[in-house]
């Protein structure tokens, strides 16, 4: 079993690395901090959530999306064709809040978007690092279409920018991309137009790729979701918790995330909760091709218990013994 | 008819934001920053009054956020560390660590203070038991629904003090309500609950919403009275309205709280207008979108200053007709 987080992580730390990037972002919005003074102090607080995880233990890491505000708008910033609305939204079915990216023009990639984050994340640490980036439909999803009025064009033009940075990232030699999907939890998503997609986002990336769900309830999807062309599928069990019977009754053929801590509240979940889980699951994927991560990013945590959650994991899979 | 009133929350003045500053910093003491809060009500009332809000709020100078207030004068909940809530926005979420308990009331003394200071009714403002859970972490009950029902008694408690203390208007707050579909009908279980027996005229705002799922429920709702905000909707959800049978009082947001720009007298004028081709005109309480809180003191009072002349106009152009 690999150890893993889905992406996020607590930007500010008042019992770890401070609270140094708050105060940074409030004085450069007030003009007193430069812009390369602001990077400087994003770039250290990458390296300490990095270093957290190294600390904890954790297999695979991420950069922890030190700069993202949320899954969606620090892509379509970087993308010609959007412009980010004014007023605030709820994230899904939490009290944290984006805004959305309204598309006007034809969505074009200028430039490699997550580039450099990604080659000063690896210079921290020897450990492998993956790449977190918002999947075609959740982009979709959580924007507005003024240009193509038609979510299937818009969906095509999305996975296909996504495709050109998975490509740059996975050349640069990222080891693993993942899309992240929340979106796919809620309503009736149009699941052959985003398996087609996700099939663009991956096609010919030299690197692991991983499609992560979270939140919601993946009713009724996750047999089609065995269609994509990912290595990983991530599922969220914490949030909708038929999706264990789900995967059961499932061929599953593709490596398994299971999201077993509930990254959305402080309750610990103990030892002995966990090796329950991973008795159940070990028999859906041996354990060689299995993931355990939080079920979504940890940063609706404070850092105290998002810290104490991975502990706790790493501790779980260091002293499982499967029966 | 035409009712003006506000959302609850009004912006704190520079010297009250300092002084919460300064407690956090051990250079004020409680009793100082108590004064200080007595004095910011007593100015928002005197306005309210002066500009002839027909139901006056306190204002909320004493309060933090809306979840964390209660939390913080609730036993059984624990502050927790920072966590963000947009941009560079960042909240201290509370825990419930034990059984939510109510020693004493949370609001009623507040309430008493700014009753005391005009002869308009002052209205009593809660949050609502879904908001509460939803927006806090729960260590201690066995699910959502439990901990819902839970702070359900203990906010209706707090309600029936209210209306014994002689409040005639008791708005619950449930801005979280259309946050997860399968679960608004136990929001709506809570709401019946917190306003269960009461005679005073019950009051629900609710905002950040689907409100399209939440339409077909809204006659469902157990108030007398629901807030929404109409202005950041350019009135859209007034087509909404026109296609259901909707009896119940509607407070209308009518200036968009998130916008520093002052609406026109003439362009709420308007929009009254509008409404009163979907309600009538003792169903309408014309109001804010939301708390004002986030505006300046100077945007807060023009804004409120344009409900009540609007509100006016066309209150005496309804009465002339008659």
């Amino acid at each position: 079993m690999i150890t893993t987080v889905v992406g996020n992580f607590p930007k500010v730390a008042e019992t770890g690395f401070g609270t140094k990037l708050r105060t940074a972002i409030d004085r450069w919005q007030k003009k007193e901090l430069s812009g390369a003074e602001l990077e400087q102090v994003y770039e250290e607080v990458t390296r300490a959530v990095i270093k957290e995880q190294e600390r904890t233990g954790i297999d695979l890491l991420t950069d922890g999306h030190i700069r993202w505000d949320d899954l969606v708008t620090p892509f379509a910033k970087k993308v010609d064709g959007f412009e980010i609305d004014r007023d605030l939204v709820r994230f899904f079915d939490n009290n944290v809040y984006y805004r959305r990216s309204i598309l006007h023009k034809t969505p074009v990639r200028k430039q490699p978007m997550f580039l450099a984050d990604y080659l000063f994340a690896r210079s921290c640490t020897t450990k492998p690092l993956k790449v977190v980036l918002p999947g075609p439909y959740t982009v979709v999803s959580l924007s507005e279409d003024r240009y193509y009025k038609d979510e299937r064009p818009f969906l095509r033009s999305i996975a296909e920018i996504l495709n050109e940075e998975a490509r740059t990232l996975a050349q640069a030699g990222a080891v693993l991309i993942q899309f992240d999907e929340p979106a796919l939890g809620f309503g009736k998503p149009p699941i052959k137009q985003v398996v087609e997609a996700i099939n663009i986002a991956t096609s010919g990336v030299k690197a692991k790729t991983a499609l992560y769900t979270y939140f919601g309830s993946l009713d009724g999807t996750l047999e089609a979701l065995q269609h994509c062309r990912v290595d990983l599928i991530g599922v969220d069990v914490v949030s909708d918790p038929k999706a264990i019977g789900a995967i059961k009754r499932l061929k599953w053929t593709k490596e398994l995330a299971v999201g077993c801590l509930d990254a959305r509240n402080t309750k610990l979940e103990s030892v002995v909760e966990l090796h329950a889980l991973f008795d159940v699951v070990r028999k859906v994927v041996p354990q060689d091709r299995l993931y355990v991560n939080p079920n979504c990013g940890l940063e609706f945590l404070p850092f105290e218990q998002a810290s104490q959650k991975l502990k706790r994991l790493v501790e779980a899979v260091r002293t499982y013994r499967s029966p | 008819m035409l009712l003006t009133t506000s959302v609850g929350s009004l912006p704190k003045p520079d010297y009250l934001v300092n002084a919460r500053s300064q407690v956090r910093k051990g250079g004020l003491n409680a009793a100082q920053l108590r004064a200080l809060e007595e004095q910011a009500t007593r100015e928002w009332v005197a306005f309210q009054d002066e500009l002839g809000i027909d139901i006056v709020v306190d204002g909320e100078q004493y309060r933090g956020d809306m979840v964390a207030f209660f939390a913080e004068h609730l036993p059984g909940f624990k502050e927790s560390g920072l966590v963000r809530s947009y941009g560079n926005r960042y909240y201290r979420k509370p825990i419930i660590v034990e059984k939510i308990r109510r020693t004493k009331p949370v609001t009623v003394e507040w309430w008493r203070f700014a009753q005391r200071l005009t002869n308009r009714p002052v209205k009593g403002m809660l949050t609502g038991p879904y908001t509460i859970m939803d927006w806090s972490f729960n260590e201690h009950y066995p699910s959502r629904r439990a901990t819902t029902l839970a702070l359900a008694e203990v906010i209706h408690e707090e309600a029936k003090d209210l209306e014994q203390a002689g409040a005639q208007y008791i708005q619950i707050d449930e801005p979280a309500i259309s946050t997860r579909l399968d679960e608004l009908d136990l929001a709506i279980e809570a709401l019946g609950i917190v306003t269960r027996g009461l005679r005073a005229k019950t009051i629900t705002h609710i905002c950040y919403g689907n409100f399209q799922a939440l339409a077909p429920k809204l006659m469902k709702l157990p108030v007398d009275q629901i807030d929404l905000e109409f202005a950041n909707r350019k009135f859209e959800l007034l087509s909404t309205f026109k296609r259901m049978r909707f009896t119940k009082e509607v407070g209308l947001g009518v200036v968009d709280v998130h916008s520093h720009r002052i609406e026109s007298r003439d362009e709420v004028i308007t929009n009254l207008k509008k409404a009163l081709q979907v309600f009538s005109p003792e169903q309408i309480y014309p109001d804010p979108d939301c708390g004002l809180k986030t505006r300046t003191p100077e945007e807060a009072k023009a804004k409120l200053t344009v409900i009540v002349e609007a509100a006016r106009a066309v209150r005496e152009e309804l009465c002339g007709v008659r």
